[in-house]
């Protein structure tokens, strides 16, 4: 299994991954863009502002893509690289990017799979070596340093209701 | 793996809470969600069987505000405790930052404690996770029960890493909150040297 990694997304790389993820958006006419990491975290949105729950949404999403991975082990299939879920008004579509990163697409009955499923590749395929770079960062020491630590430590104090009986 | 996207000024830890079948670990994440300030808690989700049995996680979003310019959130997750469930443990833990190892401390429980603790360390190495790296708190809850092991017979068992240990009562919140601090404090300070 591959070691801890961490991965840092700057200013540059940002603004080239929500380019390409409006321009997905705007070219499939789907509802909504997001990329989200294999562990559930959001990263990005396309529109930035988009009405959903960015935070479950991340979470069961890899949470369903990483069970997906492991049928395909179990069905001794290399791999399953995309997931679609298909509703009676939108639909879902996932697609693994890097190690740990998935893009997910909602749609409406409107839009064409096969045109989403197009434009979609074509997306990973810029989108990719972006993250193999941002995956290969190490330089969160300057960020996460000893004032933020303790600036966050004096946060949690705070922010966080005393013990309680409940 | 803390996720930190400069643009957005934002950082995400993800931080497991562990344990055995009937532990509490979701009684855990269900008491923060309801003492906290709801502004700064996302929605609990639960992926639970029809006797509300974790069947793959609980989800609970918390959002510490902003430290040094950077929005910081915690997202705690829970695993299924019974121990048929591995497979999903396993894919719970992935890019985890830190863990809370949640103990029945009862008599009865032992041997399913020791599973579980080694069922952990089996699951962190097939990561390829350094536990340095880790935040790991052992929470040894249900202290109001009797029949109970003393915090120094479950710290021998349970502590090789030499953890913080934090007693606590999960249904009534004791410790509740203890712990998620101490866990949270460490997670950061641990991915200073990521």
């Amino acid at each position: 299994m591959a070691g801890r990694k961490g991965l840092v997304i700057n200013d540059g790389q940002m603004q080239l991954i929500d380019g390409v993820l409006n321009k997905l958006q705007r070219v499939t006419g789907s509802n909504f863009v997001a990329l989200v990491t294999t562990s559930g975290q959001p990263i990005t949105t396309a529109p930035p502002h988009a009405d959903a729950d960015t935070l479950s949404l991340a979470a069961l999403a890899a949470g369903s893509f990483a069970a997906t991975r492991q049928l395909a082990q179990v069905l001794k299939e290399r791999e399953f690289s995309l997931l679609f879920h298909e509703g009676r008004e939108s639909n879902l579509h996932v697609m693994q990017v890097t190690e740990q990163i998935l893009l997910l697409i909602t749609f409406g009955r409107e839009t064409q799979v096969g045109r989403v499923r197009l434009y979609t590749g074509r997306a990973v395929e810029v989108l990719k070596p972006v993250f193999e770079a941002a995956e290969n960062t190490s330089g969160d020491e300057q960020i996460v340093d000893r004032d933020y630590s303790r600036e966050a430590g004096t946060a949690i104090d705070a922010w966080f209701p005393g013990e309680s009986d409940g | 793996m803390a996720l930190i996207n400069l643009a957005a000024r934002e950082i995400n830890y993800k931080i497991v809470y562990y344990g055995c079948g009937l532990s509490g670990k979701t009684t855990n994440i269900q008491y923060i969600y309801r003492r906290v300030n709801p502004s700064a808690r996302g929605r609990l989700v639960s992926i639970a069987t029809e006797e509300e049995r974790t069947l793959y996680f609980d989800f609970l979003p918390l959002s510490l505000g902003t430290v040094k310019g950077l929005r910081t959130r915690f997202h705690l997750y829970t695993v299924p405790g019974q121990s048929f469930y591995n497979a999903s443990r396993k894919l719970v833990l992935q890019g985890v930052d830190g863990v809370v190892f949640v103990a029945d401390s009862q008599v009865a429980r032992l041997d399913e404690n020791v599973d579980s603790y080694l069922n952990l360390w089996d699951n962190l190495m097939e990561h390829g996770e350094d536990p340095s790296n880790l935040g790991i708190v052992l929470q040894l809850n249900k202290r109001d029960l009797s029949s109970i092991f003393s915090v120094a017979d479950l710290s021998d068992l349970l502590n090789h890493t030499e953890s913080p240990v934090i007693e606590a009562c999960a249904l009534t919140g004791v410790g509740v909150f203890e712990t998620l601090k101490t866990v949270c404090k460490q997670v950061i300070a641990k991915s200073s040297h990521l």
